[in-house]
């Protein structure tokens, strides 16, 4: 294994990182999308969460500078180990998958039950990764109600950190600002999208996968697939059973307009003189 | 919104279901250095409207130290109850002492509270997860509508929760990336909760007059809450995103073209006297413009007087934060975007064409038509 600290002092060496990671629909390809606006999610195209991007770099940052090993955790259909051979492409160390039918319609509180036992099974752990949210639910609420399960501190809308003395010192986002914080590990750490991009593939990382994809049973070593039974969760507290919350119903959002005036086809300071005499917008110039 | 489900109604007669609960409503109120939050002012004003339904009251919970007249403010928008937490430990919101001691609090009531609500901000969207996950409760992110009303559980998949279920929050919120709005609800467990957009619901007139009762909350903090310090808070106050303040907002998305084309909105809202600067969240990912730039879904809420969205296709994520200005001016070279849907004013053309155009004939001056002669 690579990655184990040398020169670090030893209480700043971390051993074992979590990053939590989702497969989403890919909302910028027209692909399964219905003309209503709705998605098929079997005709989709899929990627890895934007947010999980960011998370994932901020793992390979602290193993990068700390040591440790990256563990990428997702919770899926099997179609999901896509997003964690993907993970692997950019330097993680394993992964693993999360998949059960039963896990079928989990809300927010359901799903942070299976993260919750997924992550006791595979513990211990120094830090958890996950996005600030996901682009197919955009509710944020994962992580931190993950880190209320584990009874650990959570740091989310992070977008800058270090491990100092042993201790976690992270910058988050807050209205107007930002905030510097100093946590015990382990912690859970919500990453926001003002921290770095994803960097590229790593030479290693894509041969080991196109290896992977060339050998099933390698593949299942790396990539470990796991079902309720297995990380002993209760089947009750999981899925459609588990979730608190439904949604009951769907609206189509109302267009309101109509009413549109379209200025097109003209010079640009023809179509701008035209705004500039039907609307009030002058008025509010210096 | 309180209309009727127009959904096929099942024959079998459904039992109805009342989860108990004090039928009451809390606010979770958001201060920053003592002074109360626009956000809670504005939940204020939906949960007096759900509490009246429910006929229960509206209370307010409000953490922090050395308070003064807070809690009469918040009587006088609103609550009639404020249940204050008044510790230094409380000063600055940090999710571990919060979260004890609002459960602390809520663990004593019985039945328990029905709703409680908070902003979708970066501490109500940190510790409102953590609150149901305790209680083991239902919670919706970043709502636009609340509202109370009744629901038939006919779902064979789990009979448990069969029933005809009166008195429900319908947290109401845009689902996902699809044009749609959800109403999602969660009546087998109190409270039920949600976290509603800042710059949405409308909040009560100032009412001297109103009466409540202020009620002091005890706080019980061991070291496990405190591991958790803040070593520094800045807020950039002078820095030039005031989405909120702005009359004009000149916002730019993907058909900008590149993170330098910002500068022309930059200079297109210099133009304003009272103006700023917003994007779309992609360009944000892109990294063109910080995310404090960021308006919709995941940015903030705006009512601005102008709106001038510079190549954004206007996709509901974005729309649900800016709808509700007053004029809308959209420029897109796409006749077909979206933005053209629901925008008072809009130009089909290139944004590097005709933002240069605007800027001149706004910096040629108030009301001074120029000599442009109409063709």
């Amino acid at each position: 294994m690579d990655g184990a600290p040398t020169n670090n002092q030893v209480n700043n060496s971390i051993k074992n990182i979590f990053v939590l990671v989702k497969q989403v629909p890919d909302w910028s390809v027209k692909a399964g999308i219905n003309p209503d606006g709705t998605i098929d999610r079997a005709k989709a195209k899929r990627m890895m969460n934007p947010f999980d991007k960011f998370a994932l770099q901020a793992a390979l940052h602290t193993k990068e500078k700390f040591g440790g090993k990256v563990s990428v955790i997702s919770m899926g259909p099997p179609a999901a180990e896509e997003v964690l051979l993907e993970a692997i492409e950019h330097g993680a160390d394993d992964a693993w998958l999360l998949s059960d039918r039963r896990l079928a319609a989990s809300d927010t509180l359901a799903t942070s039950y299976a993260l919750y036992k997924t992550v006791q099974y595979l513990q211990p752990f120094d830090l958890i990764f996950c996005g600030l949210q996901t682009t197919d639910g955009d509710t944020a609420q994962v992580g931190p109600s993950l880190a209320e399960r584990l009874d650990i501190p959570q740091i989310s809308y992070c977008e800058d950190f270090k491990i100092e003395d042993g201790k976690l010192v992270a910058r988050r986002v807050i209205e107007g600002g930002y905030q510097w914080v100093r946590s015990q590990l382990p912690a859970l750490i919500t990453i926001a999208n003002s921290y770095h991009h994803l960097e590229y593939k790593t030479i290693r990382g894509a041969k080991l996968v196109q290896d992977l994809l060339r050998q099933p049973e390698e593949k299942s070593k790396l990539v470990k697939v796991v079902n309720l039974d297995e990380i002993k969760a209760d089947p009750i507290l999981c899925g459609l059973k588990g979730s608190p919350t439904i949604v009951a119903r769907t609206d189509k959002v109302s267009e309101i307009g109509g009413n549109c005036k379209i200025h097109q086809g003209h010079s640009a300071d023809q179509m701008v003189y035209e705004i500039t005499q039907q609307t009030n917008i002058l008025e509010f110039v210096k | 919104m309180s209309e009727e489900n127009t959904e096929k109604k099942e024959t079998v007669q459904l039992k109805e279901i009342i989860t108990p609960s004090n039928k009451e409503v809390i606010i979770v109120a958001e201060q920053v250095d003592g002074i109360i939050q626009n956000v809670t002012f504005e939940l204020l004003g939906a949960g007096r409207l759900l509490a009246d339904k429910l006929g229960g009251k509206l209370a307010c919970f409000l953490l922090g130290n050395n308070f003064t007249d807070q809690g009469a403010q918040l009587i006088a928008k609103g609550a009639d109850k404020v249940y204050v937490a008044d510790h230094v430990e409380l000063k600055d919101y940090r999710a571990l002492p919060f979260k004890k001691v609002i459960v602390d609090w809520i663990s004593n009531f019985n039945p328990p509270p029905h709703i409680m609500l908070m902003g979708s901000t970066t501490s109500g969207r940190d510790l409102a997860p953590r609150i149901a996950s305790y209680f083991q409760t239902g919670l919706t992110a970043d709502c636009t509508e609340l509202d109370i009303g009744p629901y038939e559980h006919v779902n064979k998949m789990d009979p448990d929760k069969l029933g005809y279920y009166p008195g429900c929050l319908y947290a109401i919120r845009p689902s996902f990336g699809e044009s749609l709005k959800a109403r999602i609800l969660g009546p087998w467990k109190n409270p039920q909760m949600a976290t509603a957009r800042p710059g949405v619901m409308i909040p009560l007139e100032y009412d001297a007059n109103r009466k409540g009762e202020i009620i002091p909350v005890p706080v019980n903090l061991s070291a496990k809450e405190l591991q958790v310090e803040i070593i520094e808070i800045v807020r950039e106050i002078n820095q030039t995103v005031n989405l909120g303040e702005a009359e004009v907002i000149v916002a730019g998305g993907f058909g900008v073209g590149t993170a330098e084309g910002f500068q022309l909105i930059r200079e297109l809202a210099a133009c304003f006297e009272n103006s700023a600067v917003g994007a779309s969240r992609k360009v944000v990912d892109l990294g063109w413009i910080p995310y404090q730039h960021q308006i919709g879904q995941t940015g903030k809420t705006v009512r601005s007087k102008v709106y001038i969205a510079c190549g954004i296709s206007g996709a509901i994520q974005h729309r649900v934060g800016m709808d509700k200005s007053n004029l809308i001016i959209a420029i897109n070279k796409d006749p077909d975007a979206p933005i053209f849907k629901f925008a008072n004013q809009g130009i089909v053309g290139d944004v590097s064409v005709v933002l240069p155009e605007m800027i001149k004939q706004l910096k040629a001056g108030k009301k001074s038509s120029p000599e442009l002669a109409l063709v």
